[in-house]
Order: C-alpha cells, then sequence, then structure tokens
C-alpha cells in the first residue's frame, strides 16, 4: 500500500513539474506571428482628434501615433490599417475585436487590466517643472518661497494645491493657458512653470532660441493597448517597440512631431 | 475479530489536539462574530435639514456621474457642489448592469443612496437608463451595450422595476443613450427601426408601473454620419426614421444632445456642421411629424476647452459660449425645459480631452465654467478673474 501511494505521488510530480516545464517552454516560444495576426494584416484603431498624435490632414490621417504604427507594422512584416475611432469608442472596438491595437496617445491605465494589456511606454506626458537654463534649479522637496506660474484648473493646479497641502508655501500664479505660464518664466517674471511634456516640447520647438531645463514630477505614460487574449500580438508589438528604440527610430518620429 | 478497537495513547493525543483546535476555531469565529455584531455604524452622511436650491434659473441642470462612485461622501460633496452651483435638475446614469446583477434578482442599494442625497439637496432626478447586464451577454465577446432584441422585454422589466421603485422622485426616464453611434450600440450597426422597438418594449411597462413617468426617447449623438457610415447615422436621418417607425407612439419628450464644438451658441444650425443650435433642426422633424406639444430636454451640451484638442476653445470662450446657451434657451426656445452641461466630475480623471468637459475635477477643484455658470444660475455679478492676464515683456 505503501509502495503505492509513493508511486502515485511521484507520478503527480512528474505530472506537476512537465505541466510546470511546458508553461515555461510556452512563455519563451517567439510568439507566432500567423497566430497573433490571422488577417494578415494589422488594423490600428487611432482618435484623429488630437495633434500631434493622430489627426485628419485632408483625408489622411497624420502624426506620431500614425507613423508609430506604420514603423511597428514595418517591423513585424505586416501592412497597417488605421481605424479612425472617438475617444469613447475606442476600447470597445478593441474588445469587440474592430480593432487589432489601439495606438492613440492613451495613458496606462490599470482600471482596464481584466480587460486590456498595455505594452511598454512609447511617451510620457507628466508633468515637468520647467526652470530657466541659468537659473537657480529647483528642488521639487524644497518648493517654499518659488514662484510657480501653471494653467489655472489644469492637472499641475491639482499637483500645487497637493503641495500645499504637504506644507509647502508655494506664490501660485495661475494663467489661462499653460503657454501663458511658459511666457512669464521666459520673461523672467516667474522663479519656475509646471506645465505637462506635451505643452512644454511644442512651445520649446517654435522658440529654439529659448533654453530652458526640466525635471519630470508626475509620471504619465503613454502605451499601446491590445486586448488580454492576444498575448502573441502583445509580445510581437512590445518587441518591435523595443526594436525601434534601440535603433533610435521612436525618438526620431517624436522628434519629428515635436 | 473484533468491531471495537482500543486508540493507543499517541492517537489519543493526536485526536485531543484536532478537538482543542476546532474548539479554538469555533470561539474565534464567535469573537470575529461579536466584532463585527458590535461595530460602530458608518456615520450617516445624510445631511439631517432638508436642503434647497437656491436659483435665478431654472433650466440649469447638470449631467453627474455618480453611479461609478465608491465614497458615499463624494456623492454627497457633488450634489452640494450642484446645488451650490444653483442647479435644480441632474442628468443622473442608472446602469441596469449595476441593478440586476442577476437574471430576476434586483439590488437597489447603489441607486437608493444616489437617489436619497438627491431629494435632500433639494434637486430633480432626469434618470438614464441603459448599460446590459454580463449574464445577458455570458460568453460572448459584447460590449456592456450590446442588447439583443430578444431581450428588450428583459430591460422593460428594469425600466418598470426602476420606475416603480421610484415614483413620486423619479418621474423623467430617457431610454438608452446615443443608440444612433455603433459603440453605444454594442459595436454593430445602427438601426432607428430596432430602437423603435426597444421603446416599444420600454413605454407601456414604464407606464403600467409609474403612469405620471415621463419617458423620453432619442438622446441622440449630434453627428454628421451619412447612411452606411460603421460609426453610425446622423441624429436628424435616425430621428427621421424613428418617425418613419412609428416611435411617436413610445415617448412622451425628447432628449437632445447639443454641443457647440468650436462654434459660438448663437451660430446658425446646417444639416451639413454640428453646433449647438442643430436642435433647432430636431426640433423641426418633431414639428413635421406632429409632436410640437412635445417639450425637450437638452440632456447633453457644452464646450470643451483642452489646450489640444482639435474640437476644443478656449476656457474664456467655453464660459461666455456656455452663459450664452443658457440666455439663448431662455430667450427663444420655449419648448426646452433643461438645459443640462455635460459634465458635473469624472470620479477619476481620464487624463484626456473629455477631462476638459466638466465643471469640477476628479479632486474636487473647481474649474473658470463653475464659477461663471454660478454666477449666472444664482444672478450673481459676475466673478473676478481667476487667472493672471498674458504676461508681456517688460518695457
Amino acid at each position: 500500500m505503501k509502495r503505492e501511494d509513493s508511486k502515485f505521488s511521484r507520478a503527480v510530480m512528474a505530472a506537476a513539474i512537465l505541466v510546470s516545464l511546458a508553461a515555461v517552454w510556452r512563455h519563451y516560444q517567439p510568439p507566432n506571428r500567423d497566430l497573433a495576426f490571422p488577417a494578415g494584416g494589422i488594423v490600428i484603431g487611432v482618435d484623429a482628434s488630437f495633434p500631434p498624435f493622430a489627426f485628419d490632414n485632408a483625408g489622411a490621417l497624420e502624426g506620431l501615433d500614425i507613423e508609430l504604427g506604420e514603423a511597428i507594422a514595418a517591423e513585424i512584416g505586416l501592412p497597417a490599417r488605421f481605424v479612425n475611432i472617438s475617444y469613447y469608442g475606442l476600447y470597445d472596438a478593441l474588445i469587440t475585436g474592430g480593432v487589432d491595437l489601439l495606438i492613440a496617445a492613451l495613458r496606462v491605465d490599470q482600471s482596464r487590466r481584466n480587460e486590456v494589456r498595455f505594452t511598454q511606454a512609447y511617451f510620457d506626458n507628466g508633468l515637468v517643472l520647467v526652470t530657466a537654463a541659468n537659473g537657480e534649479p529647483i528642488n521639487v522637496n524644497a518648493l517654499s518661497g518659488a514662484a510657480l506660474a501653471y494653467e489655472y484648473a489644469s492637472g499641475a493646479d491639482s499637483r500645487i494645491r497637493a503641495w500645499e497641502e504637504e506644507g509647502h508655501t508655494i506664490a501660485r500664479l495661475p494663467y489661462e493657458l499653460p503657454t501663458h505660464a511658459l511666457d512669464a518664466l521666459r520673461l523672467g517674471q516667474v522663479d519656475a512653470a509646471l506645465v505637462d511634456a506635451i505643452t512644454l516640447r511644442l512651445y520649446a520647438k517654435e522658440r529654439a532660441e529659448w533654453e530652458y531645463s526640466r525635471q519630470f514630477v508626475t509620471r504619465e505614460p503613454y502605451a499601446i493597448a491590445l486586448r488580454i487574449d492576444r498575448e502573441d500580438a502583445r509580445k510581437l508589438v512590445d518587441r518591435a517597440l523595443a526594436a525601434l528604440k534601440d535603433r533610435g527610430e521612436l525618438a526620431r518620429i517624436v522628434q519629428k512631431w515635436f | 475479530m473484533t468491531l471495537t478497537s482500543r486508540k493507543t495513547p499517541a492517537k489519543q493525543t493526536v485526536a485531543r489536539k484536532r478537538r482543542d483546535s476546532i474548539v479554538v476555531i469555533i470561539g474565534l469565529m464567535v469573537f470575529l462574530a461579536l466584532l463585527i455584531h458590535l461595530r460602530p455604524a458608518p456615520r450617516d452622511l445624510l445631511p439631517a435639514e432638508q436642503q434647497v436650491v437656491k436659483t435665478a434659473k431654472g433650466h440649469v441642470c447638470v449631467h453627474t456621474l455618480l453611479e461609478n462612485e465608491v465614497e458615499e461622501k463624494k456623492i454627497l460633496r457633488s450634489l452640494e457642489l450642484v446645488r451650490e452651483l444653483g442647479a435644480a435638475t441632474i442628468v443622473q446614469f442608472f446602469p441596469w448592469a449595476y441593478a440586476e446583477t442577476r437574471a430576476g434578482h434586483f439590488s437597489w442599494g447603489r441607486f437608493d443612496r444616489i437617489v436619497r442625497h438627491t431629494k435632500r439637496q433639494g434637486l430633480r432626478i432626469i434618470a438614464r437608463l441603459g448599460l446590459v447586464p454580463d449574464w445577458l451577454n455570458a460568453g460572448e465577446t459584447k460590449t456592456l451595450n450590446t442588447l439583443p432584441e430578444a431581450a428588450f422585454p428583459k430591460f422593460a422589466e428594469y425600466a418598470a422595476a426602476f420606475a416603480a421603485r421610484y415614483a413620486g422622485t423619479v418621474e423623467q426616464l430617457i431610454i438608452w443613450n446615443e443608440p444612433n453611434l455603433s459603440f453605444e450600440w454594442g459595436y454593430q450597426p445602427v438601426d432607428p427601426v430596432r430602437y423603435v422597438r426597444l421603446l416599444q418594449a420600454a413605454y407601456p411597462a414604464i407606464k403600467g408601473a409609474n403612469p405620471k413617468a415621463v419617458v423620453l426617447a432619442g438622446a441622440l449623438a449630434p453627428t454628421l454620419e451619412p447612411r452606411g457610415s460603421e460609426a453610425g447615422l446622423n441624429d436628424l436621418d435616425f430621428l427621421r426614421d424613428m418617425y418613419a417607425a412609428g416611435a411617436s407612439e413610445y415617448f412622451d419628450a425628447l432628449a437632445i444632445h447639443s454641443y457647440g464644438l468650436r462654434e459660438p451658441a448663437t451660430a446658425e444650425p446646417a444639416s451639413d456642421k454640428v453646433n449647438f443650435r442643430r436642435a433647432e433642426l430636431l426640433r423641426e422633424i418633431m414639428l413635421e411629424n406632429g409632436d410640437g406639444h412635445k417639450p425637450v430636454s437638452i440632456t447633453e451640451s457644452g464646450w470643451n476647452d483642452h489646450p489640444r484638442w482639435i474640437h476644443a476653445v478656449r476656457s474664456s470662450q467655453r464660459s461666455a459660449y456656455t452663459i450664452e446657451a443658457f440666455e439663448y434657451v431662455q430667450a427663444n426656445w420655449d419648448w426646452v425645459e433643461q438645459l443640462c452641461i455635460w459634465a458635473l466630475r469624472y470620479p477619476a480623471d481620464l487624463r484626456s480631452y473629455p477631462d476638459n468637459y466638466t465643471l469640477i475635477s476628479a479632486g474636487f477643484v473647481k474649474k473658470p465654467i463653475y464659477y461663471a455658470l454660478q454666477d449666472y444660475a444664482r444672478g450673481w455679478e459676475r466673478s473676478a478673474n481667476l487667472w493672471l492676464p498674458p504676461p508681456e515683456a517688460d518695457p
């Protein structure tokens, strides 16, 4: 009896090891392109109301998200087709299989983790504390006394109010537009400006002579979204994105649009 | 051979230990039960006093999104801010999926809390009904807006149960949201005739449950989508098709969504553009179909002031156009009962341009538009500027 028990235990253990090995082997298998995109192409959902990420230029879709989608599809070796969807319909299109993936300046949203997987980030639109290049650097942890320009009622406004609740005394200077806050900094009227990274990039692009320094105070990663059951597709897209990063291709695309 | 066996001392010890463990576990369970029973009752956040809305403009209304709010204090604070704004009415979504979590089993606690607080703040509710429970589409990849026609009677049962439960408090019910958009119609081709069949199922059920209930149809999205578009069908053709399918018998009032996008509130309407006065074109279709006696509620409206979204305006324009819209409605549209701004607040910021439709941030920071609307609704002088003038280079 004891010997039979022992045999049974060994058999169960062997089966468990085999199953585990199979799972590990499966995990490290290269994703299968034909299984990942069985239609032989990649359908990408975009929101063409959000320049410079995506917009409609006389009937043609253009922007950072479009160019990134084309580059990823080329890396995978499949053609890309873009579908323009309003923000509110993007995730439904993904979940119902209307599109294979979403490249739409989407912030990684953990509340969707039961249905959606995100790739690594391709852009960060966090808040940046901007100071003059030749000015005194400001430590985020020692903001007390600083004159800080920002857009009224924006994310920067909320962040500054939170800093005040933490005990910092900040001379708050709200402006109607975030570009006004950067103007105030550029003109030397404030110690620093707090804006989102996109605003700073677009502003600086138009003022090539302006020198500044910046530090991220929050992170807001934009990533590509795929349905949770499309693991092979996610691996392929993630690898393609990593390859574009390694070759400096992603940086070139971002630089082009900002 | 004997049927009884004497336990060895070792076995007796094991049995004793087992018995002791069971006693300890039972003791712990009793202790926990006592703790739960004796814990202090949660503080009732409902204000003791009945509140009253002070307003100079009875048609000011806002769309709230309290259905996803977990914390009661946030529901309370949101509704206080609506009352302080001077809005007497809210539009609030009551998702079917939240109420009927199992087939035939309704749990109303979540809705009761919203209705109780709204009532205590002295506010009226226009209820929007929709969102399909999971169990109806079990095993299939569908969205929560996918409602098979065979399930229309089930939706009607929910609508009737809702109407009966909140009779005397919630008297206006909108059937579905923007059925002329594919993604609001379960990501399938939109179909005005099928929407009318949904109304046909819901209308008598609601009236049977509460004869005083006002059933609102439509809530169509203002869009220019042509026939055959994958995304949907424009609101004008959709409404015409609804009437052709006999919709008139199955609603008491029309809900309209009227967004201004980049144009002022007074900009002329046209069938090939979306602006605030597009509502007049829908009204013409009502008149053509003999429904001039039915009122309209604009249950979604507003302007967006995101700095980069292509359909947005500047914050200062947003405030000006919004007030202009309320003034225009009061002066020119006696057929409109409410003008509701989308939206008071999202439970969490989306971190994209939709955030710039709200009056207050997820963190309850009032935006400039809130103050502007409050001044108008309460009949106050306009507040001083909330931001500094654009900086200028020193001379």
